[in-house]
């Protein structure tokens, strides 16, 4: 094989990578047709999706022709989504890493998670900075429930607005309810038909490709549970409490993983 | 607290034994992207391999498919270690070495499919090793072999290359080849045709008895030109059906 071989070049440029993640069917893929169409002609995009079944999202985004088919890569992930994103990162990187080599240079590639469950959030070490999307159609009470991408994500987008009143759901309720749980965390209510949410979104993303640049921009782990409860071995009252960016390790509590 | 940048090489003064070092290849944890692959059982069982013949699928690779990785995985080491022995080789021609040995195992890999996702896998572990042994010689070679999106080494050779950094003996490299496939496919079945899951386990052990018959000829190899050449044909076809399915949990 090696004759073939060519020296590699210089590294390529490093991009901005921002991970999408959040429940099935809440618009992640929708989202980042969104933000291609907006950014496309001034940025150097990349995709990544992790899809659990199929190959459906990749082919939702090419279909969409928001982006070059080429720039739109899938990996499999061993239907364990999480681990993709989160405990093994290794197959993400690997592709991250060759988009971001065969297009040198990229301004920013998205990575979409494999739709989960409310507490699947993106290592810091494969995401610089993580969307986590909830939509309207979900429920207004969802943004109360919490959980590590809801409440620590660097952007939470409340999606799909237009369908608020087809479902009965109060989206200036949902947004300060999301905002409660966020602690003051930027919210985004988000309709792809609204042109000002999108413009928002838009600026949002260059906002933090120009902190990236600076180097003032550093990657936040939103935590990889909710705040949750520990019965206290000592029959006392028991703790509740978040794991946070000074997370500590609990004697006892066996290692997670999903192979 | 920045890790990112601090990875630890093992002190020279205390050699890592051979089990420690098969323990955590062998670990589905080891974070080499190992959890998106089943060992060809989705694409068998996608081909109509009904799930009943399973135990005998991992046998069956135990006598094909798995003595060529070994082989492989076997003569890579083997070129690593001489090769870095008296530095008798520079990088670059242990690096041609490395390749020849890689050439042997495509020559005994048909499908298409399944060459392309070993050397997709095995990026993963080149990962690792250039990672926790960056200055060992043939990790160094092993990087000069892979430069994407030109030419990758295979996972066995890989293998082979992390064996002879890490201190792995032949023996129990071949061991590793053997029960990585086959709890590959126990893992894998638990997703695609659940059942009571201390049932798998069992095959896996069935399976690496089924091995140890070849351990010590396949551990003895140093030459390209002797690993075995036994071929899987119908699993190569369900390979090469997967890889253009749109539908798949496993990439392959």
């Amino acid at each position: 094989m090696l004759e073939n071989s060519t020296p590699s070049s210089s590294a390529p440029a490093r991009s901005l990578r921002i991970g999408v993640a959040g429940p099935v069917g809440t618009g992640k893929s929708s989202l980042i047709a969104t933000v291609c169409r907006a950014l496309a002609a001034e940025l150097r995009l990349g995709v990544i999706t992790n899809d659990i079944y199929t190959d459906e999202d990749a082919r939702f985004l090419r279909s969409a022709g928001v982006l070059e088919p080429e720039r739109i890569r899938a990996v499999e992930t061993g239907a364990c989504p999480h681990t993709a994103i989160r405990d093994d990162i290794t197959v993400n990187l690997l592709a991250v890493e060759d988009l971001e080599r065969d297009f040198n240079p990229l301004d920013v590639v998205l990575i979409e998670s494999g739709g989960d469950n409310l507490t699947a959030t993106f290592s810091p070490a494969l995401v610089d900075a993580q969307i986590f999307v909830l939509d309207v159609a979900g429920g207004g009470d969802v943004a109360r429930k919490g959980g590590p991408g809801i409440a620590r994500a660097d952007l939470l987008v409340v999606n799909k607005t237009d369908l608020a009143p087809y479902v009965g759901v109060d989206v200036p309720a949902m947004v300060a309810d999301a905002e409660t749980a966020r602690e003051g965390r930027q919210v985004l209510a988000l309709s792809r038909s609204d042109a000002a949410s999108v413009e928002t979104l838009a600026a949002w993303v260059r906002g933090l490709l120009v902190e990236h640049r600076a180097g003032t921009h550093t990657p936040q782990d939103p935590g990889p549970m909710a705040p949750h409860f520990h019965a206290d071995e000592e029959g006392g009252p028991g703790l509740l409490h978040s794991h946070d960016e000074t997370e500590h390790v609990h004697d006892g509590e066996p290692a997670h993983t999903h192979h | 607290m920045n890790l990112s940048t601090t990875p630890l090489s093992p002190p020279l003064s205390a050699p890592l034994s051979s089990a420690t070092i098969s323990m955590m290849l062998a670990d589905a944890r080891l974070p080499v992207g190992g959890h998106v692959h089943s060992a060809g059982l989705e694409p068998a069982l996608s081909g109509g391999m009904p799930a009943a013949q399973v135990p005998g699928y991992m046998l069956g690779r135990v006598r094909t498919v798995t003595l060529v990785e070994a082989g492989t995985a076997v003569v890579a080491r083997h070129v690593a270690v001489q090769g870095t022995g008296q530095g008798v080789f520079g990088a670059a021609q242990l690096a041609v070495a490395l390749a020849t040995v890689d050439r042997a195992w495509a020559a005994r890999t048909p499908s298409r499919a399944v060459r392309d996702v070993s050397r997709s896998l095995a990026r993963g572990y080149q990962r690792l090793a250039g990672t926790l042994w960056a200055e060992h010689p043939a990790v160094v070679a092993s990087a000069l072999g892979s430069t994407p999106p030109g030419p990758t080494l295979s996972r066995p050779v890989l293998l082979g290359v992390i064996a002879a950094a890490a201190g792995l003996d032949a023996e129990s490299l071949v061991r590793l080849v053997v029960y990585d496939d086959a709890q590959t496919i126990a893992a894998a079945m638990l997703k695609l045709e659940p059942l009571d899951p201390a049932i798998p386990p069992g095959w896996v052990l069935a399976a690496c008895a089924a091995a140890e018959e070849f351990v010590t000829d396949l551990a003895a190899l140093t030459s390209a030109d002797a690993i075995p050449a036994w071929g899987a044909p119908e699993s190569e076809g369900w390979a090469e059906a997967h890889s253009r399915t749109t539908q798949r949990l496993f990439r392959a």
